[in-house]
Formats: structure tokens, sequence, C-alpha cells
């Protein structure tokens, strides 16, 4: 198994694909390395990768509706953790900004045409993947309700 | 495949986002675990939801130091 499998099979959003079906979604995979402070992808701005968190650690934060109002960051997400989802699945503008938080942050960047090619193609690939979305995006409310934000 | 705890990490006592990460391990109280480039200790760890094959879902909390 190479490094690449071995960190994705432990990110939730693949859990219970077949080894062929992973082998489709690695495939689609195009490592990014990141320094601190790097921003990733841009809220308000135009969305076409999902990305996995591989190592480090990257920041997710809000701007407020008035443009004079200052950030808040709502999560920090380590390794195994996804981002970019809700682009990917409302075809909508980025919902946050997330940027690197370490000098060593590696995520895995999965295009959107290509990703969702391969879900229609592949229906219990898309099952399972989406399923996985689902229980990461309830798993994300759970912790903002937790703390508060 | 072996186990992986996704873990839901909040900080107590100060304003801080907290942290969503997995480990190769269920978090142990007095534990030491790094988010970002800070250190907390670990206080309390609950299930938060049931597994599901080797995946367990946690919620830990955590302070400074």
């Amino acid at each position: 198994m190479s490094d690449l499998e071995t960190v994705l099979r432990r990110a939730e959003l693949f859990e219970g694909l077949t080894p062929e079906e992973f082998e489709k979604i690695s495939a689609l995979c195009r490592e990014q390395r990141c320094l601190a402070g790097e921003t990733i992808t841009r809220q308000g701005a135009g969305g076409d990768s999902l990305y996995v968190v591989c190592d480090g650690f990257v920041e997710v934060s809000l701007s407020g509706p008035e443009p004079d109002m200052s950030p808040r960051t709502v999560v920090h997400l380590g390794r195994g953790q996804i981002f970019g989802e809700m682009a990917l699945v409302d075809q909508g503008p980025r919902s946050a900004t997330v940027r690197s938080i370490t000098d060593h942050t590696v995520v895995q960047a999965i295009d959107r045409q290509a990703f969702m090619r391969l879900c229609e193609e592949d229906h219990h690939l898309g099952y399972v993947v989406m399923r996985n979305m689902a229980a990461d995006l309830s798993f994300k409310l759970r912790h903002r309700n937790l703390t508060g934000r | 495949m072996t186990a992986t705890y996704k873990v839901s990490y909040v900080v107590r006592g100060e304003d801080h986002p907290g942290a969503i990460l997995n480990m190769d391990h269920a978090p142990q109280v007095g534990e030491h675990v790094h988010i970002g480039e800070r250190e907390f200790t670990v206080v309390e760890v609950l299930e938060l939801i049931p597994s599901r094959d080797e995946f367990h879902f946690l919620h830990a909390t955590v302070k400074a130091g």
C-alpha cells in the first residue's frame, strides 16, 4: 500500500470503499504542501476541489456580513479531515476561508468535476462517499455545538 | 485495518475554536496533545457517537499546558 493510500484509508470519507474504488479515488488526488499562513480556499471564491488534510493543521474562518467585521475562526482541522465539501455538494461559492497554520501542512486536492463524474459512473462509490460526507458534516455540527461558536 | 479515532477537541477556559483530527489511539486523561503549534492537556474523554466499523468518534475536553 502506498503512503497516499495509507493516509487516505484513515480518512472517514473513504470508509467502506472496495480496494478497486479506492484506487479510482487515489488516482484523482493531487498533493499540495503549504506553509503556515498560506490560504488554500477563500470565502466567496469559486471552488473546484475537495481537500483532505494528510498532515499538519488548517484553520477554518468565517467573515461576517459587514466588511469591517473581523474573521472568526470556527475550527482547526487536522489529519484525516476534509474541507471544501460544501462547494462540492452545492456548487456554490466557498463558505469559509481555510489557511494552513503549520509549516508542514500537506493536503490532497480532488477535482470536483472528476470526482462527481466518478460518483455518477460508480453508484456504490458515490453512495458511500456521499454518506460519509454527510456524516462528516454532522460531526462538524456537533463540534460547533460543543464549542458554542 | 487498524482503528481510527476521530476526535472533537474542545478547549476549556479560553476562547479557542477547538479542533477535529484523527488519532491512531484514543486520547487519555492527562495526555498532552498538539493542536496547531500549541500543546494542551486532556482532561475528559467521552464517546460522542457510536463507532462504525474501525472508526471511533470521541469528544475530548482539553486545557492549556
